[in-house]
């Protein structure tokens, strides 16, 4: 049913789209679960034998937003819809009024099109699509697969357009499938990069957030040292003559070389001690506090066991 | 007298056959049973041409009982003052290994040591044997023994500072005698002193009335005296007793020092002629503790500290201005104090000698230097082995059936049912 869209229109997508349709179904996934959990008394098992069958993920659905200039078309925003799961269509006075509310603060946006989760394409998203068609002539379709398989690198993303095939004789609509680039703002990619790295809820405190910035560089620092010891290993091999010579890959390695040293200036030399020795007081610091509780609980014990004239009644050292 | 001549001759020849290292072991058992034997001992003014024929470093065992039996024995001054030398040979040269089996015998020979150098009056001859000896009988250099406390009276008599500094170096966490702890801490605090170096002196004399001590010691209100004038030359005020000192001190020591308390809340005025007056009264005391050096460097140090005072104020002042506020006698004297505190590394400061300025400066370390990041590294090396040593003494207190007992006793008063902390044995 889909084969690669020739109409020649680049898609842009921007992440704040992925990150909406992806939240609303997780948010929707959550909330089944928990009516689900607390309805049924069997917990749901995975490949069904006897008992219940785990709950289908639900499928959500929304609409797209953006701007159209001439071949491009770029895709801002996303905003939820109501689906009637009886009649299979979407709430039409809700998506009229959320229109209207969008066009106040977005003028220049339109709806383009609509998205959806789940696998593949359907049957019954084309009469969503068809409704759609007068609002705009040629909506686009964003399908998320929720499935996570870890083998797959790319974005789980696909986006459809409809095109008027000739099949058996009748001019018939199909979705057909469409490459698209992913587009960022600045602001985007702060939050994008926000989101990524999880940061616990209150690290707003410097030390965890020092502690996390430490253990992002170590284990970048790391990875680091590895490639580079298995560059090494393979380059001594080559020189003591048990692998074959491979003069691109040898070729490579003289490029890499000849961007070190990055600066060699000092100024950066400079800077870079300052930076270093400042880590290097903090962890003083760090010890030196640590160091001194220690030594302040050892005093205290040590007065309550050893010292005839001690305390009495004052508080008590803790065990 | 014959046969005790052969057992002696005997025992020697001993000493020079058995010197592998195994048979260590034996020899001083050997040894040992011939010292309760009375036949060593009444030869004991004879020995000397045999102790020639024994090789120090080879029959170190051998030759410290036969030495020691030696030199407590009945002979006269003028020949253990002949000896010295040999013994001095000694201390350089014996094994380590051997001389631990019968330290106390060699703590008797170090001693008799000292003291024949002493009599004579030349300590300076006796500073390189006692350290070496000193060095071989300690297990790890952070084991405080008896000798250690002769090494440092001996360096301090000598008026010889240097050799000492590796020995005082070492951060001590073994001690057997309190006396020695005390007499270390103190001989050391004292030659820091001598060094100028107050801020080593203070953690040494502080060492001395902080430590545990069931009834005040002289040593201590001693070291006391001492804190109050460095801690004033130092840092112009002195610190209240810490927690960890022993009540008794706490209670005690301020009685033995009142007039050294007196200097104190006179310093404090920060007027020269408050001070002068107070010293004035005091003169003797002063006098009858060996203090009055370190108490006229006191009254030097206000000046000092004045100056310091004035460069949180005045980003330039003229050498005029200076020697008023600080009440010195004139520009030229000023310039002199300001030059000498710059030198020492105490202010940062530059002198316009046209107009008689200074001008006050910040301090100049950046901290981007390879030298800082290598002074930083062992800095946090020694936090981290210090650390690891005061986790371990916690734990151990922690176990200990003295903490326990009285921990017990508080807890049982609070009545908790569900959570007993102390095991009842322990009540």
């Amino acid at each position: 049913m889909a084969s690669s869209s020739s109409s020649g229109i680049t898609f842009k997508l921007h992440p704040l789209v992925i990150v909406n349709i992806s939240d609303h179904y997780t948010r929707l996934k959550a909330q089944t679960l928990h009516s689900g959990e607390s309805s049924s008394c069997a917990p749901p098992s995975n490949g069904g034998t006897a008992g219940s069958a785990p709950p289908a993920p639900p499928r959500v659905f929304g609409c797209v937003i953006g701007v159209q200039r001439g071949r491009t078309v770029e895709i801002f925003n996303s905003f939820e819809l109501l689906f009637d799961s009886k009649t299979h269509t979407l709430d039409r006075a809700f998506l009229e009024k959320k229109q209207e509310l969008y066009k106040k603060v977005f003028p220049t946006f339109y709806i383009l099109g609509w998205y959806s989760t789940g696998s593949d394409v359907e049957e019954a998203d084309m009469l969503i699509h068809r409704s759609l068609m007068d609002i705009n002539e040629n909506p686009i379709y964003v399908l998320l697969n929720p499935a996570i398989i870890h083998s797959q690198k790319d974005l789980p993303i696909s986006i459809y357009e409809t095109e008027l095939h000739v099949i058996d004789g009748n001019p018939q609509l199909i979705f057909v499938k469409s490459s698209y680039n992913i587009e960022t703002v600045e602001a985007e990619r702060i939050s994008v990069d926000h989101v990524a790295h999880l940061k616990p809820s209150d690290g707003g405190s410097a030390a965890t957030q020092l502690a996390a910035h430490l253990t992002g560089i170590h284990s970048a620092i790391k990875m680091l040292n590895s490639r580079v010891r298995v560059l090494h290993q393979y380059l001594v091999a080559m020189q003591r003559g048990e692998i074959p010579l491979d003069n691109s890959l040898l070729r490579q390695v003289l490029s890499l070389l000849r961007r070190l040293p990055a600066i060699e200036s000092e100024k950066f030399q400079d800077e870079f001690l300052m930076e270093f020795n400042d880590t290097l007081l903090m962890t003083y610091l760090a010890m030196f506090t640590n160091c001194t509780g220690t030594m302040n609980d050892v005093v205290e014990k040590f007065n309550i066991a050893y010292d005839r004239h001690s305390r009495r009644g004052g508080r008590t050292a803790f065990i | 007298m014959a046969a005790a001549m052969e057992t002696v001759e005997s025992l020697v020849a001993h000493i020079q056959a058995l010197t592998k290292p195994e048979d260590v072991a034996q020899l001083h058992s050997l040894l040992k049973q011939s010292q309760s034997d009375e036949a060593l001992r009444s030869q004991g003014p004879h020995l000397a041409p045999l102790l020639a024929d024994l090789d120090p470093a080879k029959h170190s065992l051998g030759y410290l009982y036969l030495l020691d039996t030696y030199l407590y024995s009945s002979i006269s001054r003028e020949q253990v003052a002949a000896f010295l030398p040999s013994i001095a040979r000694f201390l350089n040269t014996c094994s380590a290994y051997h001389i631990r089996f019968a330290s106390d015998k060699f703590i008797s020979v170090c001693r008799c040591f000292k003291d024949q150098v002493m009599r004579q009056q030349t300590p300076i001859q006796g500073i390189i044997p006692l350290r070496s000896a000193v060095q071989k009988l300690q297990n790890s250099s952070e084991q405080l023994t008896t000798l250690h406390s002769d090494f440092l009276l001996l360096c301090l008599l000598a008026k010889c500072y240097k050799p000492s500094l590796c020995i005082l170096e070492n951060d001590i966490f073994e001690a057997e005698n309190p006396k020695d702890l005390f007499l270390f801490y103190y001989y050391g605090g004292m030659i820091y002193i001598g060094l100028k170096r107050f801020s080593k002196a203070l953690e040494c004399l502080h060492n001395v009335f902080t430590s545990p001590m069931a009834n005040l010691n002289a040593i201590a209100i001693e070291a006391y005296k001492k804190y109050i004038l460095v801690s004033l030359i130092h840092s112009g005020q002195v610190p209240p007793f810490p927690k960890y000192t022993s009540a008794t001190a706490q209670r005690n020591l301020k009685n033995y020092a009142q007039a050294y308390l007196d200097l104190t809340t006179a310093y404090a005025t920060g007027k020269h002629s408050e001070i002068e007056a107070c010293i004035q009264q005091h003169i003797e005391k002063f006098q009858s503790d060996n203090n009055l050096g370190l108490v006229k460097q006191v009254l030097s140090s206000l000046s000092k500290r004045n100056i310091q005072r004035l460069t949180q104020t005045y980003l330039t002042l003229s050498l005029q201005d200076i020697s008023n506020s600080v009440q010195l006698n004139g520009s030229k004297e000023s310039e002199l104090h300001v030059l000498h505190m710059i030198q020492d590394g105490e202010i940062h400061a530059t002198i316009n000698q046209k107009d008689g300025m200074v001008i006050f400066h910040e301090d100049p370390e950046e901290y981007k230097t390879c030298q800082m990041v290598n002074q930083m590294d062992l800095s946090i090396q020694r936090l981290m082995s210090l650390s690891k040593k005061l986790t371990a003494i916690d734990e151990h207190i922690s176990c200990d059936p003295a903490y326990l007992t009285k921990i017990g006793r508080e807890r049982t008063r609070y009545e908790f049912d569900d959570f007993d902390s102390v095991p009842p044995k322990y009540l």
